[in-house]
């Protein structure tokens, strides 16, 4: 019996086996062959068996034996259906070159982007010139859809909304009225909510509470073969489920926008009325003289938009799903990811194009 | 030509007789092809059972010939009318005509099992009103002995009864041709023993012809009256299940449940230098 003996333990517990294995590589490297004591053995399991495989197998690599003593004839029946062969190790994948993926992802954003536009052609045809043709929509489903999508954002909204234009006039005002010209938070606050904050911020709400909500349904109805048994049925899941969603929020968004507005400055006026003695009618009037009748256009030219956006990004990217649950996921993280960068994308050009 | 007329009158009948005429099917995903070249015709009142292993092109077959997807050649007729492809969807007169039953019911899961039974007709004929289709809705319940979950989510029905659903919401348009994709697949034997019951009935009393996928044995026996065999996307038998017992060795080994030789028996095992 060589010295070197090392013992097999009664079950291949996974702590077992790794120090085991450790002991026994350490042998091989110092170039000595293994023995290993199997009497104490009881059962050899697939872990068991996996170790024993991969073993010999190094250990013949190196020229080295590897022997099992006193193995139990159950165990040795056992070790008589390991197969010849190793699992092969698959080298991995070259990472693609920069340029490939570069090529790659500009490619992808180009194909979305060309669904979008498609999308959203065939949303306006339908809603327009193809109405009368075939009609697969579900009677009062634009009005479900416009509470669940739109309406039961309006505290959200408003909350929000009202925060960021009582900071925004705390933070005006105290800068302005060093020069003691704290009136003018009216022009700032109404002016910022109505073109910028308002709309962007409604789109941000939506973009991750009615997005999401519209990617994960449509996802998880695609993967269940939902959108399948519609088309099965000659409805056109577009026309099923992509309108109803396309006009609430297209309905809705601008009316949140314009309570998101109205709620920050509101919250305006109430700081200027705390914090630097400002009269309600002085606010107001201020406010009006600022705010001009462009400004309300540009508010509901973004709103839209920005609507229009989010429900066609979030139908493609759901509707696009192909696998399970975890498809489901990155699709809706893609969603609000894509739909909050467009966004702000978006808001960055309507900037320029009103500036101009 | 009065000769003309009178052919084209007579093909029409013909390709009427024959509700399924698939031709030289060819269809894959991205650059994998999956069918190559699968012809199959089901004559009226059929039921005809496509078998084939896991992985042997079945369901793709169904999704291509119902529409879905564009296969990369070949063409199906559809009651002799040829499916077109561009729409996404069978012919617009022959919905009526095509029920299908997904795998999983595929219950659209916003809605009641009532509105979802109720959902092909409602949505083709909005001048229905509510009380007619509520009462079709019930009779199609009844039919699969579902009337009690009427009010139910998808959500909140078992495995079985969302395909019963499926079912009768296949049913709501009385069609013609019923696509059935692996009834039985995950059901106990006793449910999917009912199931194949019941689509027995639909044919006996409703003259409905099928194209059903499953590779549930009892149900293959219950059900087909052929069976086309799928192998590597081609058809390798069809015929009654009599003659299959005389088929090829495949399909022989699959209705006999015999693991095909070979696999895993001719490797060697690992010899180990053991000492006692």
């Amino acid at each position: 019996m060589p010295e070197s003996m090392l013992k097999i333990p009664e079950a291949f517990t996974p702590d077992a086996v790794s120090k085991l294995d450790a002991e026994a590589r350490g042998l091989l490297k110092r170039g000595e062959d293994v023995h290993l004591d199997g009497s104490g053995l009881t059962r050899l399991d697939s872990l068991g068996q996996a170790f024993l495989a991969a073993l010999h197998a190094d250990a013949e690599h190196q020229g080295k034996r590897l022997v099992v003593h006193g193995l139990q004839s159950e165990a040795r029946e056992r070790l008589k259906t390991i197969p010849d062969t190793l699992a092969e190790e698959k080298p991995p994948e070259p990472p693609p070159s920069l340029f490939e993926s570069t090529g790659a992802g500009a490619y992808t954003l180009l194909r979305e982007w060309r669904d979008i536009a498609l999308l959203l052609s065939e949303s306006l045809y339908y809603s327009t010139f193809g109405r009368r043709k075939s009609k697969t929509v579900l009677r009062g489903d634009t009005v479900t859809q416009m509470i669940r999508l739109g309406s039961t954002a309006l505290p959200i909204v408003l909350l929000l909304s009202s925060l960021i234009g009582f900071t925004l006039a705390l933070q005006s005002g105290l800068q302005l009225s060093k020069y003691g010209a704290a009136i003018f938070l009216a022009d700032g606050i109404g002016i910022s909510m109505i073109t910028e904050i308002g709309p962007l911020m409604t789109a941000v709400i939506l973009a991750g509470r009615s997005g999401s909500a519209i990617t994960a349904e449509l996802a998880t109805m695609t993967v269940q073969e939902e959108v399948a048994a519609l088309q099965s049925m000659a409805i056109n899941p577009l026309q099923f489920l992509v309108l109803p969603r396309f006009w609430a929020l297209t309905v809705t968004q601008p009316l949140l926008t314009i309570a998101s507005a109205l709620s920050g400055i509101v919250a305006g006026l109430l700081v200027g009325l705390l914090f630097f003695d400002l009269s309600v009618a002085a606010f107001m009037n201020q406010v009006q003289q600022a705010v001009r009748l462009e400004y309300i256009w540009q508010m509901l030219v973004k709103s839209v938009t920005f609507a229009w956006l989010i429900v066609l990004i979030a139908s493609v990217k759901g509707l696009a799903v192909r696998g399970g649950a975890d498809a489901v996921g990155r699709a809706t993280t893609a969603c609000v990811v894509t739909c909050i960068f467009s966004i702000v994308l978006f808001d960055a050009l309507f900037s320029f194009i009103f500036y101009l | 030509m009065p000769m003309t007329t009178d052919r084209n009158t007579r093909t029409q009948e013909q390709a009427e007789d024959v509700p399924l005429r698939v031709r030289g099917l060819v269809a894959g995903y991205g650059t994998r092809k999956i069918l190559d070249g699968v012809d199959v015709e089901v004559p009226r009142e059929e039921i005809r059972v496509i078998l084939g292993g896991s992985g042997s092109g079945k369901s793709t077959f169904l999704r291509n010939v119902m529409g879905l997807e564009q296969p990369w050649a070949g063409s199906v007729e559809l009651f002799g009318k040829p499916v077109d492809w561009s729409q996404g969807r069978p012919p617009d007169d022959s919905y009526k005509r095509i029920g299908v039953l997904f795998q999983a019911g595929a219950l659209i899961s916003s809605l009641t099992v009532e509105q979802n039974v109720a959902l092909p007709l409602r949505i083709h004929n909005p001048g229905l009103s509510d009380a007619l289709l509520r009462e079709l809705a019930w009779i199609k319940l009844k039919q699969v002995r579902m009337e009690e979950a009427g009010d139910k989510m998808p959500g909140e029905l078992s495995g079985g009864m969302r395909k019963r659903a499926g079912l009768a919401r296949a049913l709501a348009t009385d069609p013609e041709l019923l696509f059935c994709d692996e009834p039985s697949a995950g059901l106990d034997p006793v449910t999917s023993r009912s199931l194949d019951d019941l689509l027995l009935e639909l044919r006996e009393t409703l003259g409905i012809t099928m194209v059903v996928i499953t590779h549930e044995l009892d149900s293959i026996k219950a059900l087909a009256d052929k069976v086309t065999y799928l192998s590597q996307g081609k058809i390798i038998f069809e015929g009654t299940l009599d003659e299959a017992a005389h088929g090829p060795q495949e399909v022989q080994d699959f209705l006999d449940r015999t693991p095909p030789d070979g696999d895993g028996k001719d490797e060697g095992v690992m010899a180990f230098n053991l000492e006692d």
